[in-house]
């Protein structure tokens, strides 16, 4: 199975989304087809060996619209060609490999311009493959960005629209003035005057009339085609309705033109233009808002710098990001961006990743410390080696994920699709109807057809195709602002729904780092004593408990004695010589089979174990020393979150594999409803499970480092503090942050993107609803008014635009924690 | 029952820390002994009428290794 993305170009509606779907997807080796009408992207999921990407193209440009793979056009130099013979070796060395659609190569400039599918190949590759033959490409440092071109394109196609929307406006206007001025009473020259020169009237109408269908043209030809493979979509509708009273006021011209002057009352010429106008004004709204909409991931893009400053033979030499490799050493001076992601050689600084993460506070950096691409260095000058480059970074990671949920449907706008897939074919077999209708329930032939233009141009379900992807990409992008990556846009409408939450504690509730709370000693020894004794004993460990004593030491800058013995006793703690003593370092059990008697200490470990610390034993010579308790400290916003969670009326779960006490101990502390304790990592996507049991909508957050099953069996897994991998991959929204507070605003975000989409599916179908029955001439029938074609125009504009508007609303979204 | 240290040298992973073990706690007098790979070192108890440090460290002499009591 493949999975690809490719351009679609020519949709205009939901029912365009649809045909394309329905076209592809019943291919035979297709598995999965889903297309976003915002984006304007078909992202399919086949079998390879049942069927090429061409043969889908093919599919689609039948269907009556263009798919384009996402191609992206570089230029390389490239050095070592002597000769025409070798410009045909670079060019077949490259065209010849997988995704490239393709390359040219100009002796004369040592360029090589090509043309390929970035998923499929990376610049790398095309590098190597001209090394293989002999040459040696490297990438120009003003290559053609994709995301330049992207943004190019879409401000092309909003340059385009107002083009067409004003030229059809500069004719549309003087015909509204002279088709309807002289029912107001406004005059007319004489040579175009409908009483006395009929025939100048009609021509001059039509003659204003031939450049704004000029300008409609994409929508004849489309609306058209897609009637005719019988997947009529918004366009035909429009087509249909405007050419209907284009030949209609055509052919009532041709009579007044023969003589017979009655029909200069037939005339329909402005109706058609204003239609066109309009709607060609909704669309221009609409490639205006869609270009705002992407807005987030355009700011994401961004943030990379275009340069970077690298290492080599022994000089700096600053070259494009693209260029860097892994391995190479990067400098990075004040106030700079890092170029890529990777690990410290040398120096030390201050980095803000606020940008990436959403944390405010930069973040200290020292050899050793990894580098995130993109974040500011703030104060020093530092080198550093890059681990991961193009897009392997963190950012190219963040980019594809945001980007994938953007263009991932949500099971509503699924339903949106069916809706609108089944609504265009109704609708005109209901113009028909109807006016067939009026017409033999004794009406003039002008007025049903009159009610049937109205019918077809006001039940455009346009508005209807928008309403979902447009909120799902700004509430999406949003979140990305935020430092809440969503994964999918089903993962956004779930979310919403969740009723209860369920929190790993350690790492998620807790910093997941133990530190040292309490030192008790018996007389004769110090704090100090004790805390050199235990940390030298558990110097080489590596359990948390453990490492958390060594810190202490560390911090208090106490110095470490020598081990001579070391044996570590499962269950039950460590026996080992420090300095030549004897110690003992572990539970009660430890001192228990070694002869030494706790005495008064017992009563202080279980008080200490009832606060949720753990307690450690320490026992000098066989004979007991004192105790040092370890605890992880619950996070500072642990409780604020989940009383927002309780506020918004859900209920809270912790699920830990700590004993009972200790459990209760944290759960009290930050305000838990119910204690999921004891519980093998393993068994955690059971308890999961079992909540699921009884009918709850749960919602799984952890760090993914042991509940990446139980992320994975959650409704929602929300994988905490930018995580590993694996978080990344089972979790269905990914907090950058590991600040509890994040959870209740990705709830938020869902709640308020879900009430944005109910609004838009109101604002898509009101002037729908409301607009049929009275285009249908309901009203009129009980002696109310007809819905004009004209006014049926303007409200179909109006319903993308309102809806359009109202998901942009969905910018001004604020974390109410902030 | 007397506890001590010996130092043990030669040992190269986890079978010789078994050898080493095993040869110890086979010994007439010794309850129990252990041995760690990293530190070089053995701690064993045993009862004194029966062993001493350097008659332990004999025994790991014998089994291939360089040993001394180091307390």
């Amino acid at each position: 199975m493949t999975e690809k993305t490719l351009s679609i170009e020519g949709m205009t509606c939901a029912s365009c989304s649809q045909t394309v779907e329905k076209a592809t997807a019943k291919l035979s080796g297709v598995q999965e087809a889903n297309v976003n009408l915002a984006t304007e992207k078909l992202n399919i999921r086949f079998d390879e060996n049942e069927i090429t990407l061409d043969e889908i193209k093919n599919a689609v440009d039948d269907a009556g619209y263009k798919a384009v793979s996402e191609m992206e056009k570089k230029t390389f130099t490239v050095s070592g060609m002597t000769c025409a013979s070798c410009v045909q070796s670079v060019e077949k060395a490259t065209s010849k490999l997988d995704g490239v659609k393709e390359s040219t190569v100009n002796m004369a400039t040592e360029k090589m311009v090509i043309q390929y599918d970035p998923s499929v190949l990376s610049t790398a590759d095309i590098k190597k493959a001209v090394s293989d033959a002999g040459y040696e490409a490297h990438e120009d440092v003003d290559a053609v960005d994709a995301v330049d071109e992207d943004r190019e394109k879409k401000e092309q196609h909003i340059k385009h629209m107002w083009k067409r929307f004003w030229v059809s406006a500069v004719f549309t206007v003087p015909l509204l003035l002279v088709s309807m001025g002289h029912m107001f009473g406004m005059p007319l020259p004489q040579a175009i005057d409908p009483m006395m020169n009929p025939i100048g009237f009609a021509l001059i109408q039509l003659v204003l009339t031939i450049p704004v269908m000029v300008m409609g043209k994409p929508f004849f030809t489309v609306g058209f085609k897609t009637l005719i493979k019988r997947h009529p979509n918004m366009d035909s509708l429009v087509a249909l309705g405007t050419s209907a009273a284009f030949v209609y006021s055509l052919i009532a011209s041709i009579f007044i033109v023969l003589g017979n002057e009655s029909y200069a009352q037939d005339l329909y010429y402005e109706s058609a233009a204003v239609i066109l106008t309009l709607i060609t004004l909704g669309k221009y709204f609409e490639a205006l808002s869609k270009g705002k909409t992407s807005e987030a991931i355009k700011k994401l893009m961004g943030l990379a710098p275009k340069t970077a400053t690298v290492f080599r033979d022994g000089k700096e030499v600053e070259i494009s990001i693209e260029e860097v490799e892994v391995g190479e050493i990067i400098i990075v001076k004040p106030g700079e961006k890092m170029p890529v992601d990777g690990i410290v050689v040398e120096g030390t600084t201050s980095v803000d990743e606020s940008m990436l993460t959403g944390e405010s506070i930069p973040v200290e950096k020292k050899t050793g410390s990894s580098i995130i691409g993109a974040s500011i260095n703030k104060n020093g000058t530092i080198r550093y080696e890059a681990t991961k480059v193009g897009k392997d970074t963190a950012l190219s990671q963040i980019i594809k994920l945001v980007e994938d949920a953007q263009g991932s449907k949500a099971p509503i706008a699924k339903m949106a699709d069916i809706i609108s897939g089944y609504f265009v074919p109704i609708v005109i077999g209901l113009a028909i109807l109807t006016g067939l209708a009026w017409y033999f329930g004794g009406e003039t032939g002008l007025f049903a057809f009159t009610i049937a233009i109205s019918i077809l141009v006001i039940a455009c379900p346009c508005a209807l195709g928008l309403a979902t992807p447009t909120a799902i990409m700004v509430g999406t992008g949003k979140g990305a602002e935020n430092g809440v990556l969503i994964k999918s846009g089903g993962a956004l409408e779930t979310t919403h729904k969740i009723d209860t939450i369920v929190f790993d504690k350690t790492g998620t509730i807790t910093e997941g780092k133990p530190v040292v709370t309490d030192i008790v000693t018996v007389e004769g020894f110090s704090d100090e004593e004790l805390l050199i004794l235990a940390a030298s004993a558990e110097k080489g460990s590596e359990h948390p408990l453990g490492e958390a004593i060594v810190r202490a030491a560390e911090e208090k800058g106490l110095p470490l004695l020598k081990t001579s013995f070391f044996d570590a006793i499962t269950g039950q703690g460590l026996e080992v010589t420090v300095d030549g003593k004897d110690l003992l370092l572990g539970n009660l059990k430890l001192m228990g089979e070694n002869g030494v008697d706790p005495g008064d200490l017992e009563d202080t470990a279980n008080r200490l174990a009832s606060e949720g610390k753990t307690p450690m034993y320490i026992a000098v010579e066989e004979e007991i020393a004192g105790i040092i308790a370890v605890a992880d400290t619950v996070k500072e916003t642990s409780f604020k979150a989940i009383e927002k969670l309780h506020q918004m009326g859900l209920e809270v779960a912790m699920i830990t594999g700590d004993n009972k006490r200790t459990a209760e101990a944290i759960a009290g502390q930050v305000g838990i409803d119910r204690i999921l304790s004891e519980v093998l990592p393993e068994d955690k996507a059971n308890e999961v499970k079992k909540l699921q049991d009884e009918g709850r909508k749960v919602a799984m957050v952890g760090d993914g480092i042991n509940d990446a099953p139980a992320l994975a069996q959650a409704d929602i897994g929300i994988a905490i503090g930018s995580g590993t991998d694996v978080a990344m991959e089972s979790a269905d929204i990914v907090l950058m942050r590991s600040d509890l507070m994040d959870v209740p605003t990705a709830v938020e975000l869902s709640k308020a993107t879900i009430r944005n989409i109910k609004q838009n599916l109101f604002w898509a179908f009101a002037y729908n609803i409301l607009g049929i029955p009275v285009a249908m001439g309901i009203l009129y029938l009980f002696g109310g008014p007809l819905l004009n074609p004209m006014i049926a125009g303007a409200a179909m504009s109006f319903s993308s635009v309102s809806v359009l508007l109202n998901a942009l609303r969905l910018k001004g979204f604020k974390p109410s924690s902030t | 029952m007397e506890k001590t240290l010996l130092k043990v040298s030669g040992m190269t992973c986890g079978n010789c820390v078994k050898k080493v073990e095993t040869t110890l706690n086979e010994l007439d007098g010794v309850e129990k002994a252990k041995v760690d790979l990293e530190n070089a070192s053995a701690k064993v108890k045993y009862d004194e009428a029966k062993q001493s440090p350097e008659s332990l460290s004999k025994a790991v002499t014998e089994a291939g290794y360089e040993s001394e009591p180091i307390k």
